[in-house]
């Protein structure tokens, strides 16, 4: 599938208008919960943070595939591009710039030019929050929740953030392997 | 057209939902197509059930296998549809999650694919798959069966078809 036709059914699909203010400051009062919750452990924090991605990401898959139509990816430079340009463009009207591809096409980047999570955002002055709080790891879970559901095993981190005075903020997204189809449990 | 059957199946190749629909005897042409449809819900006892559990397994087997060797034959895009037997047809719908949606009707009546992927859209994704409340996974065809679910699934039997 070519990259403009991408962009074409990310612009065209439709979605129904939720104030992204409620959005932002849902998703800040979420970490700031956390924060409490794990006594500013940002370890746990993060890893909490994408356990609810994943969850959120497999069942969004299924609304993405409702919604937009698309079929399966021929392969991982156009998965990249699909969630680039149709996911993100669906769900948060972002469209992250793809890059930084491996020469085996497993492992590409995202940068974030814009984050509507990270709106009005300061991490705490803590010392550590700026180091360890990965503020919007979330995203990483979603990308893991919404591609297990399609057969394809992948790991995600972001290596900057904008928040801890990073120039960019760019997530990692690698292709550990395609999921074999699950066969029924043989009778005994 | 008559709708049999209906099963959903879920990525781990379990049957995460079915329903039958017992085809209207021609005896009981006054009463009203509700009456039969909504008697004829799958829930019988010893011998009915295990049937139908068997049907659904048989189901499995037969549309995974047939994907397989159609994805052979005639590359991984590709799909089947639908087959025909002298008694009745069975339409498929695969999603790209591998939840794969089966209808079993009479041989009259034309290709349910659409239908199928109506129900994937409209009812499935919308009253099961968005209930924040119900699993992720349905083991067993927990939070497939919802009232919403099974009512909006009814109703789209019976009047669209």
């Amino acid at each position: 599938m070519s990259s403009t036709k991408t962009s074409r059914i990310g612009e065209e699909t439709r979605v129904d208008k939720v104030n992204a203010e409620l959005v932002t400051l849902t998703y800040g009062t979420i970490v700031a919960q956390l924060c409490q919750d794990y006594d500013s452990n940002y370890q746990d924090v993060n890893k909490q943070l994408d356990k609810m991605g994943y969850n959120i990401g497999m069942r969004l898959i299924e609304d993405f595939l409702a919604k937009s139509g698309v079929g399966r990816c021929a392969n991982f430079r156009e998965t990249a591009d699909m969630i680039a340009k149709v996911g993100f463009k669906i769900f948060l009207n972002v469209t992250p710039t793809v890059t930084n591809w491996t020469s085996d096409n497993t492992q590409f980047s995202l940068i974030f030019e814009d984050n509507p999570l990270a709106d009005f955002v300061e991490l705490p002055d803590d010392g550590r929050a700026q180091d360890e709080l990965w503020f919007s790891n979330i995203l990483c879970g979603v990308l893991r929740g919404s591609l297990e559901m399609v057969q394809m095993q992948i790991e995600a981190h972001f290596v900057s953030d904008v928040l801890r005075g990073d120039d960019t903020t760019e997530m990692r997204v690698s292709l550990v392997r395609y999921i074999e189809d699950e066969m029924p449990p043989e009778e005994e | 057209m008559v709708v049999y059957s209906f099963y959903i199946f879920d990525r781990h190749a379990e049957c995460i939902y079915k329903r039958r629909w017992l085809p209207r005897p021609t005896s009981t042409v006054g009463k009203s197509r509700s009456d039969t449809v909504s008697g004829a819900a799958p829930t019988g006892l010893g011998q009915t059930v295990r049937s139908t559990d068997d049907d659904s397994k048989l189901v499995f087997g037969t549309v995974f296998s047939l994907r397989n060797m159609v994805r052979k034959l005639g590359g991984e895009d590709d799909n089947f549809v639908s087959f025909t037997t002298s008694q009745y047809k069975l339409h498929y719908y695969e999603t790209p999650t591998n939840t794969k949606f089966v209808m079993l009707t009479d041989l009259k009546s034309p290709s349910m694919r659409i239908a199928l992927q109506q129900i994937y859209i409209n009812l499935f994704v919308e009253y099961v798959v968005k209930n924040p409340l119900s699993p992720t996974e349905h083991p067993g065809g927990v939070g497939v069966n919802n009232e919403l679910f099974e009512e909006s699934l009814e109703q789209f039997v019976v009047r669209a078809l």
